[in-house]
Order: C-alpha cells, then structure tokens, then sequence
C-alpha cells in the first residue's frame, strides 16, 4: 500500500510537472546469457541450459527538474529474473542545499558497496557482473534520507554520504526467500580521491528482524516448529541467541582503486555480522585488475567469501539437548557455513558508443561442500 | 561552382580543426582555467560554469575527451552514466555544431566550450589551447 501511494505520487509529480517542469529521460538495458560448464553444475542462478533471461534487466530512468533547487527521480526497473516486472527501483526527490550539497529523500540505494550505486547498470564498468562473493549481500535500497556532500582537501577529492532509513522486503536464507526487516539503518560513506587513487569506507548499522519461520529444516519441520518447541523446553535463552528479532547488524566495508586509464585495478573488503543469531560472520573481499587496449578491456580477478558458522551457539547444549532437537539447531548454525573462493577471467569490447560487449568465465570452487561450478557469460550493456 | 569552392573550404576546415582546440569561454568571464578545471569540469566534479560538449558524431568529440579530458569517450561515457543514474550529475548539454557552441558561449557569460581554432571569432574569449 505504501509503496503504491509513493507510486502515485510520483507519478503525479511527472505527469503535473510535465508541462512546466524539464523532463529528462534516460536508460539503460542489459542483455545477457550464460550456461555452466558442468551438467550438474549450478552458479548465480545458471545452470547447463543457455538462458538469456537471468541476469537481462531494463531500466528506464525520468528526472523531473522542478526549478528552484528540487528535482524528482524515478528509475523503473524490469529484470528477467523477476520475469521483466516492472518496479520502482529508485524513487526519490532531491534538494540542492548548495553546489557541492544536496539531500534525497524516498527510495535509495543502500551505499554498502563502491559499486552499490551502479551495479545495475553495467555499462559503466567494465566486468560483466558485479563480484558476487562481495555484492550478494542482498538489502539493495532502503526508504530514507541520504545526505550527500562533496569538497576539496587540498589537491584530495572528498565525497561524503551519510544514510538514515529502513528497509522492508525479502531476504533470502538457505535458499528460501523470507521476510526481512532493518530499522533504524544509520550509515556514512566517505570516498577520498586523488589523481588515480581513490579509498572507500562505509559503516552501517541496523536492527534486523527475519521471519525465517516458514524455512524448513526437514521434512515437516521449519525453524518455527524449532523455535516453538525449544521455547516449550524453557530453552528460549537459545532461541533468542539463535533467531532474528531486533538484532544489531553492522557492516563495513573498504575499497581502494587505482586507474591511469590504461590499467585499473580494484579491491574491497567487507565485513557483516548480525549479533545474537544464527547468520554467520561474514568476511569477504576481491581483487581485480584490467588493462585497456583502446576498445578492449581484458581483466582477472578473484574473489573470497568466508563465512564462519557460529558454532559457540550450540556448543554449550551438546551433552544436554536430546540429539533430535540439537541436529535441527547445529544444522541451522552450520547451514552458514560457507567459505568459496571464485576466479573471473573476462573482457568488455566498446563496439559502439553507447554499447559494450562483454564476455566472463567464472570458476567458483565451494570448499565447504567440495563443488566446482564453471560459468561462462556474454552480453550486451547499453546506456541511452 | 561557389559551392563547390564552399564545400572544398569546409572540407580543409573540418580537416585542420583535427589539429588545435581551444577551449572557449564568454568574453565577460575573466577567471582563468587551467586544464585541470576542464578535467574537473568536464567530469562533473565542477559545476562552476555551464559547460557545452560537441555531439558525439562530431569529429572533434572524440579529439578533445582524448586530449582535454584525458579519456577515452566510450570510458567518459561509462563515467557520466555512473552520475546520471545515480542522480548525481547531468552531462554537459550537446550541441551539434561548433557554430552553436560558438554561439551558446557568446550569449552566455558562465558558459564554457570548445571548437576548433580556426573557428574562433571576437564573440568569445579562448583560454587555453589544447594540441
């Protein structure tokens, strides 16, 4: 309902404003395919079948110039992977305090990652896919105010973000998709550049709520009959050690990169953790690197995700919870569990002047579970 | 026959723009700007004036992103796409001739272009020459 009123309004600000306002329309498409290597093999939504729709997206972006400092933006987004439902991505207003200030309010994008911003559109960078070792964390936008300002410290280029808002929308545990809350998300971003060198920081906080309830741990058994029957044992201690309700969730992340416009090398480091549940510590980072050859691109990288289960939770109740009630919650806990490391070899091809062609093979090596997945990816970036 | 001769003088003309730009300001605007300020200026991290590209068919486009802004236009592109989506910038606004710009630039004391030197007229002051 929320949303369809911040739809309308919206909508009505294009519509009203058309007549005097400056309306510019812009976009931004993706056409992609990709299959694995491997007949049982399964990464980032692929598998041996070629699909072209998974990762294609369509975006089309309107920004109202109301005059007298106040802007509206709205980016509608269809992706294939939600078969092309078209959504507000993006919905915000902005007000210039000043030349080098201004403030959004509405529908943003949570400033987790360099990239955060853009990720969508792929034409402005050069690998097919953002690293997914780092940037699957999920929480894209939130509703809020964000607070941006950029100055000059010398011969030093400073940006600062500073984020207020929540989100409210799903999250994905152990594959089931489930409803997820974070109040209260507080965060600042502050990004120094100078010539070709540029570092990132951002921290955020936030109270999260997961209504992982419905998820199962086996046949007839979710983690809510789990819960339920815990608390009946007067073990609530463990449930509330375990589930998400009100938890405090930080995230921090660090980047550096380097571009002389012929090479371009970047790294990130981020770190999540999600205190008094079952989500493991999650320490993740990549490096990359890329060298131009006019309208070529080839580049490497290699990503690491290593996220430790938090085993210390059950720990304490090995020698004296009943075996069929200590396998659901270890299995819980350890279903965290995941340490992979990824290799991406690829290239992006500037055929034409609003266009790139990309190519991307990817080798995931979960160590966890011992599986490999092999994929290979190509497509078309556009901006208009 | 004249325009033939006509023809054949735009022909040199667009031929030796290929060699010099300059970068072109209101004659009522006395700062002076380094190469520096149009990088700066040209990637959106200044709004001091209001600046005016050359489309992208136009020859000389592609001369000055090299030469001026020290990138490529296809990474320019991917560099603006990054503001423009992000609500963070607007490019410059594009113009298709370098007599519009000459013209825009003359009319319009914060205004900042280029065109090529052999079109510079009185109507606008040139501040720096890019080779």
């Amino acid at each position: 309902m929320k949303k369809r009123v911040l739809t309308l309004a919206l909508l009505s600000c294009f519509v009203a404003g058309s007549a005097t306002a400056n309306v510019a329309i812009n976009g931004f498409a993706s056409i992609k395919g990709g299959m694995t290597t491997g007949s049982d093999e399964q990464l980032y939504g692929y598998d041996d079948d070629f699909n072209l729709k998974n990762e294609s997206l369509f975006a089309l972006q309107l920004k109202a110039d109301l005059g007298d400092k106040l802007s509206v933006t709205g980016q509608l987004m269809g992706r294939g992977s939600k078969d092309f439902d078209v959504g507000f991505e993006w919905a915000f207003i902005t007000y210039e305090l000043a030349d080098n200030m201004h403030i959004n309010a509405g529908r943003l994008r949570t400033p987790f990652y360099k990239y955060s911003d853009f990720k969508d559109v792929g034409y402005a960078y050069d690998w097919l896919r953002v690293p997914q070792g780092v940037y699957g964390f999920g929480f894209d936008n939130i509703e809020g105010l964000s607070f941006y300002r950029t100055a000059e410290l010398g011969s030093v280029e400073s940006t600062l973000q500073l984020v207020a808002g929540a989100y409210d929308g799903k999250a994905t545990i152990s594959g089931l998709e489930v409803d997820a809350e974070i109040k209260n998300i507080v965060g600042i971003t502050w990004e120094l550049t100078q010539g070709n060198l540029s570092g990132r920081l951002a921290y955020l906080t936030g109270k999260a709520t997961v209504d992982a309830a419905a998820a199962s741990l086996a046949e007839n058994f979710t983690i809510g009959n789990l819960f339920a029957t815990l608390s009946s044992l007067g073990l609530s201690d463990l449930v509330s050690s375990i589930d998400i309700q009100q938890e405090k969730g930080t995230f921090i992340g660090f980047g550096l990169t380097y571009d002389n416009g012929d090479w371009i090398a970047v790294s990130e480091i981020t770190k999540v953790k999600v205190a008094n549940s079952f989500i493991a510590d999650q320490n993740n980072y990549y490096v990359s690197v890329g060298k131009r050859f006019n309208s070529i691109t080839p580049y490497i990288s290699y990503e690491v995700e290593d996220n430790e289960s938090r085993d210390e939770l059950f720990q304490p109740y090995q020698a004296s919870l009943p075996m069929q009630l200590l396998a659901p919650v270890q299995g819980l806990v350890r279903s965290q569990e995941r340490s992979a490391k990824t290799w991406n070899l690829g290239a992006r091809y500037d055929f034409h002047p609003s266009a790139a062609f990309k190519v991307q093979y990817s080798s995931e090596k979960n160590d966890t579970s011992g599986v490999r997945a092999g994929l290979i990816a190509v497509g078309v970036d556009l901006v208009f | 026959m004249y325009r033939k001769m006509l023809l054949s003088t735009l022909l040199v003309c667009s031929f030796s723009a290929l060699s010099n730009i300059v970068v072109i300001v209101n004659p009522a605007n006395e700062s002076s700007i380094s190469a520096e300020e149009i990088v700066r200026i040209y990637t959106g991290r200044s709004n001091a004036f209001n600046a005016v590209n050359l489309a992208e068919s136009a020859p000389l486009r592609a001369q000055f992103d090299e030469k001026g802004v020290g990138r490529s236009s296809a990474q320019l592109k991917a560099h603006w796409s990054k503001l423009v989506f992000t609500g963070k910038g607007t490019p410059p606004a594009e113009l298709a001739s370098e007599e519009a710009v000459l013209d825009f630039v003359a009319n319009n004391p914060q205004a900042i272009g280029y065109v090529g030197a052999d079109k510079v007229t009185s109507a606008v002051k040139v501040v720096h020459t890019i080779n």
